[in-house]
């Protein structure tokens, strides 16, 4: 059977209504007190996965869903071996350098040599800084990255913003941007190449929605 | 101290062993009835001849340090075979028809859940002769491979490297390897988002799209504008699918015929492949495994001859340890180790004699019989339980005298 790797958290919404608009309703997902991991569509024709947004593209890696939503950013982190159709449009963000309002740095370039990044998103921080050809530290977190430079450990982040509330909030300001981010439908390869349940039929199918939705 | 293996490394245990043995007498016999012959090179190779392919990075070999040269654990066996056929078997005559059953190192990468480092492959080089014949008669053979091993539900995943190169190459060259990259990523996002025009981003977007039933795809490159040399790849192709699904529908053993698509798409983004490749999927309980993979290498061959000569070839390798997960799953492989048909137990010292001259006359029977020889110090319930635990047919208990009492423990 079809299966289908959802992300919990900010992604899930449009990624369900997504799904239904290609007659695939996983929106037993969003029931408030639903504690599924995995749920069939009314219809018998497919699984929905309910993992971590990172997680995504592991189950899809290893076959275990064909088709996943996730984040661009968790692909550039990650870069797992799948393959990346569709830009689904939604999900809007960007992977940003951020910095103390009140410290003197206002681009990554000014950062000291040596100096410490705090970031979730370590490899991509790391390749970004090696670009700059600037010698940093990357310090791993896993939430709540904005304390790095409230508490002083770190002169730097290194997040996703969507709106830039959490950052101003914080005292933090955005100086420069990695990359810009969208949620992306990714296959995973082998059973794509097969046509493994008719998944080139539904990726058309989603492809179509997502143009129709772009147009509209 | 406790001694580890190395990361990376397995230990085959005995019931292992018997599994993986099933696996490779199988393959062995299909090899040995297409009239191939078994070739065994140097695990060890210099690294220069790993990788003048260009397949092979040298970050996936393992290195051995020695004094003048950069030694290389091989990392598969295509590379040694083409050297060792060019240079050692000059002269011979073509084809020649060799296989190979060997273990191969890669180095893990370090993202690599598992680390491991050594795998087993086998597989087969054809060497010398090119055209359709040919790499039907290597593809037929991997589908016998299968039906060796009662393999069901497998899937053949062809393309043809040659032609989707030269279908890449109306591509501007600052952006071709870009698209080509792409395309054997399944990377359709990269495609659209790669400064294109619209006309050549639809091309790019047609050639990721072209896989399916083969004569569904084989009608699709038809309708592009080919030059000759692409028609010709075409023609060949077409006649090769021909011969492949009309033998395939006349098969004996339907329930082990893979079903074929055709996928143009399928390129590497480095490797020595210049016509057909392929790779064959079969499902397991944990998702598809990739259980083969082979194609047709016309250049390689000269890159390891002397005055550079080159000889068509085509080959493919099995990977035995997802072959064995995915048939440990269909309850196919042996589940134990074989049992001891005889335990003799001298019943005193005296008797030793006795009991030694006995036990090799029952291992001298015309048919391969096991026998045990019970090692003293046990009492008989002892060795009777031990028999029992064992699954051991019958135990003789020798007597000084050169009497001997046969008790069936467990019946064969």
């Amino acid at each position: 059977m079809l299966t289908v790797a959802l992300p919990k958290g900010s992604l899930l919404k449009d990624s369900i209504r997504l799904f239904q608009s290609v007659g695939l309703d996983f929106s037993a997902l969003l029931e408030p007190g639903n504690r599924l991991l995995q749920i069939t569509d009314p219809t018998q024709t497919a699984k929905a996965l309910l993992v971590r947004n990172s997680d995504v593209p592991v189950y899809v890696e290893y076959g275990q869903a064909q088709l996943g939503v996730v984040g661009y950013d968790v692909l550039r982190e990650k870069t797992p071996q799948v393959a990346q159709l569709l830009d689904l449009g939604f999900g809007q963000c960007r992977l940003s350098v951020a910095v103390k309002q009140t410290s003197p740095y206002r681009t990554a370039l000014e950062l000291p040599l040596y100096g410490r990044v705090a970031s979730k998103f370590v490899q991509c921080a790391r390749e970004y800084f090696e670009s700059l050809d600037l010698p940093v530290e990357i310090v791993p977190l896993y939430g709540s990255v904005e304390l790095g430079p409230i508490t002083g450990m770190s002169e730097a982040i290194v997040d996703l913003v969507a709106t830039g509330t959490t950052l101003r909030e914080n005292g933090l300001i955005e100086t420069d941007v990695l990359f810009e981010s969208t949620a992306r439908l990714i296959a995973h390869p082998l059973s794509y190449r097969l046509n493994a349940d008719q998944l080139t039929n539904w990726v058309e199918q989603l492809q179509a929605q997502v143009q129709l939705q772009a147009k509209g | 101290m406790v001694y580890q293996s190395p990361t990376g490394a397995r230990d085959l245990l005995p019931l292992d062993v018997v599994q993986k043995r099933w696996i490779e007498e199988r393959l062995q016999q299909v090899f040995h009835r297409w009239g191939y012959h078994r070739i065994i090179t140097s695990t060890l190779e210099r690294l220069d001849t790993l990788m003048a392919g260009g397949a092979i990075a040298r970050s996936t070999v393992l290195q051995i340090q020695e004094a003048d040269d950069d030694l290389g654990l091989r990392p598969e066996l295509t590379a040694s075979i083409a050297r060792a056929a060019v240079t050692r078997m000059a002269g011979a005559t073509f084809p020649l028809r060799l296989y190979y059953n060997a273990n191969v190192f890669r180095r893990s990468h370090v993202n690599s859940p598992s680390g491991q480092q050594e795998y087993y492959q086998a597989g087969v080089e054809l060497l010398g002769m090119g055209g359709t014949l040919a790499d039907a008669e290597v593809l037929l053979l991997v589908v016998d491979c299968l039906a060796s091993m009662g393999l069901q539900g497998a899937s053949l995943l062809l393309g043809e490297a040659g032609l989707t190169r030269s279908l890449l190459s109306v591509f501007p060259e600052a952006i071709r390897e870009n698209v080509r990259r792409a395309i054997a990523q399944l990377d359709r996002i990269a495609l659209e988002t790669l400064p294109l025009s619209a006309e050549v981003r639809d091309r790019a977007l047609f050639l990721f799209e072209l896989r399916g039933k083969p004569a569904d795809v084989l009608q699709k490159v038809a309708s592009l504008d080919l030059n000759a040399e692409q028609q010709t790849a075409v023609a060949n192709l077409k006649s090769l699918v021909d011969v492949l699904e009309q033998q395939l529908a006349s098969s004996n053993e339907p329930m082990f015929v893979p079903t074929v698509t055709l996928d143009l798409s399928l390129i590497q983004t480095i490797n020595y492949y210049t016509g057909l490749v392929f790779e064959v999927v079969a499902p397991s309980s944990s998702g598809l495994a990739v259980v083969a993979t082979g194609g047709r290498y016309d250049q390689l061959l000269g890159l390891y001859h002397p005055q550079g000569q080159s000889y068509p070839g085509i080959g493919f390798a099995l990977q035995i340890e997802p072959l064995h997960q995915v048939l440990l799953d269909t309850g196919r492989l042996p589940q134990q180790t074989p049992v001891s048909d005889w335990l003799v137990v001298a019943e005193s010292e005296q008797a030793y004699g006795a009991a030694i001259a006995y036990a090799r006359t029952l291992r001298s029977a015309p048919h391969p019989v096991r026998v045990e020889l019970d090692l003293g110090r046990r009492s008989p319930v002892e060795i009777q339980d031990y028999a029992q635990h064992r699954r051991i047919a019958r135990i003789a208990w020798v007597k000084a005298a050169g009497d001997v009492v046969i008790e069936s423990v467990n019946s064969p």
